[in-house]
């Protein structure tokens, strides 16, 4: 059964504010995909619509096939969300509040109590289980909702900023998990405006801006696009920055002003990837110590980067 | 709907409100002022025998008001509290349906305030073997007054789900409350005295006019060719003035809580008379049933009649009990507000109250 999601023409405008114009994509099962925008963009907006809460003005979407408009009962059942506001009942340990989760999801007590446990281990809460949710951290909260939305095992799983307010180790515990439950098959939206930490576990992308999704060929032409890519030398005391950034220059047959220096690095655009193997190449033949050469912003940002100057825009602002 | 869920929804209530403290200090003050009510009626009942029944009656209505004003905290921001906590989406989210998280947060406000009643228990216990009266009217009472916190809870969440903040939604309960204890009273008054009818007075009296000069039919030698009273003519007099007519507008007084709460009671009279502040209330309210007379007429030419006098009991002959209209009114608009409630709750969502985010 394809579980995915899919969208079309999906309006929604709260009086004369216009929050999702007109969005149009899918999201694959087996496979996260990252919504991605920034502040303000409809992102929120949408994953409401998505789970059911909100009617959009028009367009359509399907979870796993099912209109959650039409059959809002129906979706729910398949979908599980993470909403990001984090409403803590007051006074409900964090075992309760997935016990009584579960419970508004149909299980029966002890099978509710059981999944409860179950989940707490999977989201390392289990030796706060007895806590009030309330004086949860921020990043113990963000995995209790977690772990709240996954509480009937949904085959679609909607995100809203799981990662904010993570810890390193958590936001690599979140990764490693999102991984399995999207090997398992399941579809995975998740959206960010910390695109690092997208970028570490998404596959696809969906570009927000202003309410509108952006066309993927816009996206492709984006990733295309002149980027910067990011080059730290050997440091050699002897000889200053300037220096290393005249030898790549020149290794380059490039003008010295037209590579940026980050701190220590130096930042070299190059029109595509195929122009920098090349000019590593150069370098490397040309016996430039390097010690490092990289994009200097993510796959995403750069395309994300790109898109916000709007189309025809010049570069990247990196 | 799903009683398990809504069992749910009504558990996840009830558990944070056991665990609040605020929750034990409001049953506290609320034991502390009927402790004192009650010391105080003993004090002062004390002076004389018997008035016992006032004092249960009075105990009964205290506890009345001080449930009707309590209520609106326990239920005013039930939802409206939630989406700001941002703890109700995630339950719409789930599988409970809108009217499930309404009438069971509806259901938790109403136990809720059953805790005070509770409390109050053993003062209506104590009063009513002071008041040595019978078990129907502190069974009636009590029912009345679970009723009358049920109304409340219905309104306070049906506002909590209707407005967007919560403290104009408590304040819309206290508002309504305050429109059906003190507003009735009002309208009864002006609407009575607004909605007037016209009365037609007819006395007939002799005519002193046709006396002859020196006459005197009520002196004991009057002259023999003077009239005796039934020698003289009549005339009829009319005067058309406006009377209220409260008649019409009783059902208004009706809704009022407390009259409710007198009216639903057994009524006790002593030798026609009522014997307490139950009885009293219900008597006023239940007179005012009465269509006053479009006529009356006085007839002084005849025989003066003796006025037949009649007790506050046989005057209420042919009136009804109108507490069941008076509650009928207030669960009318308490199911109408948690209907609206749960229309404006239901997702997905069409439109939102302004200034609110649905998570």
């Amino acid at each position: 059964m394809d579980v995915g999601i899919d969208a079309a023409g999906v309006r929604r405008s709260f009086g004369a504010v216009q929050a999702v114009v007109d969005v149009t994509f899918t999201a694959a099962p087996g496979r996260v995909t990252g919504l991605v925008g920034p502040n303000g963009s409809g992102k929120t907006t949408l994953m409401l619509m998505l789970a059911s809460l909100l009617q959009p003005d028009a367009g359509q979407m399907r979870i796993g096939g099912v209109d959650p408009i039409a059959d809002p009962a129906g979706a729910r059942r398949l979908l599980g969300w993470m909403p990001d506001s984090l409403g803590a009942w007051s006074s409900l340990t964090a075992r309760e509040v997935l016990v009584a989760t579960a419970q508004l999801y149909d299980l029966p007590r002890q099978a509710a109590r059981t999944r409860a446990d179950d989940l707490l281990e999977l989201v390392d809460l289990a030796s706060l289980a007895k806590s009030p949710a309330r004086v949860l951290s921020r990043g113990q909260k963000q995995r209790l909702a977690l772990a709240r939305a996954l509480v009937h095992d949904p085959r679609v799983l909607l995100l809203d900023e799981p990662a904010s307010g993570l810890d390193p180790q958590a936001r690599i515990a979140l990764r490693v998990l999102l991984r399995r439950l999207a090997a398992e098959g399941r579809t995975i939206l998740i959206s960010s405006h910390v695109l690092s930490e997208l970028e570490e576990v998404v596959d696809d992308a969906v570009f927000m801006m202003d309410g509108r999704t952006v066309g993927t060929d816009r996206v492709a032409a984006a990733a295309t696009r002149m980027r910067s890519w990011r080059v730290r030398l050997l440091a050699d005391p002897s000889r200053g920055a300037e220096a290393g950034r005249a030898d790549v220059a020149a290794a380059l047959g490039r003008l010295s002003n037209e590579i940026g220096a980050d701190r220590r690095d130096l930042l070299v655009p190059f029109a595509d990837e195929a122009g920098a193997v090349a000019g590593l190449r150069a370098l490397v033949g040309a016996g430039v110590p390097v010690v490092e050469f990289a994009p200097a912003v993510g796959d995403l940002e750069h395309a994300f980067l790109d898109l916000r100057v709007g189309p025809g825009g010049e570069g990247s602002p990196a | 709907m799903n009683l398990h869920r809504l069992g749910t929804v009504i558990g996840i209530e009830l558990r944070q409100r056991v665990r609040s403290v605020g929750w034990y200090v409001l049953l506290g003050v609320f034991f502390v002022i009927l402790m004192a009510v009650l010391a105080l009626s003993f004090a002062s009942f004390a002076l004389a025998s018997g008035g016992n029944e006032w004092f249960f009656s009075l105990v009964i209505m205290l506890v009345l008001l001080l449930v009707l004003l309590v209520s609106p905290t326990l239920s005013g921001s039930a939802l409206n509290g939630d989406r700001d906590a941002a703890t109700l989406a995630p339950v719409q989210v789930t599988l409970v349906t809108t009217a499930e998280i309404v009438i069971g947060k509806f259901l938790a406000a109403w136990i809720s305030g059953l805790a005070f009643l509770v409390v109050a228990a053993p003062f209506l216990v104590v009063a009513t073997a002071a008041g040595g009266l019978n078990p129907g009217v502190i069974l009636a009472s009590l029912g009345i007054l679970v009723l009358e916190v049920g109304v409340v809870a219905a309104i306070g969440v049906g506002f909590s789900a209707v407005v967007a903040r919560p403290i104009f939604s408590v304040a819309s309960t206290y508002l309504v409350i305050a429109a059906l204890s003190i507003g009735t009273l009002i309208a009864f008054g002006l609407g009575g005295l607004a909605v007037r009818s016209e009365q037609v007075s007819i006395s007939r009296d002799v005519d002193w006019n046709a006396l002859p000069a020196g006459c005197d039919p009520g002196a004991v030698n009057q002259p023999s060719q003077c009239p005796t009273y039934d020698e003289l003519p009549c005339i009829e007099n009319r005067y058309t003035s406006e009377v209220p007519r409260f008649d019409r507008v009783w059902w208004i007084l009706a809704a009022n809580p407390f009259v409710i709460l007198a009216d639903a009671t057994p009524p006790t009279y002593v030798d026609g008379y009522p014997r307490d502040l139950f009885s009293q209330i219900a008597f006023s309210v239940r007179l005012a049933q009465k269509v006053p007379e479009t006529e009356t007429r006085f007839d002084g030419c005849a025989a003066p009649d003796v006025p037949s006098y009649e007790t506050p009991e046989e005057q209420l002959d042919g009136t009804v009990p109108s507490w069941f209209v008076g509650l009928f009114v207030q669960l009318l608009i308490a199911a109408g507000l948690l209907t609206w409630g749960i229309a404006r709750t239901r997702t997905p969502a069409k439109r939102l109250p302004p200034g609110t985010r649905i998570a």
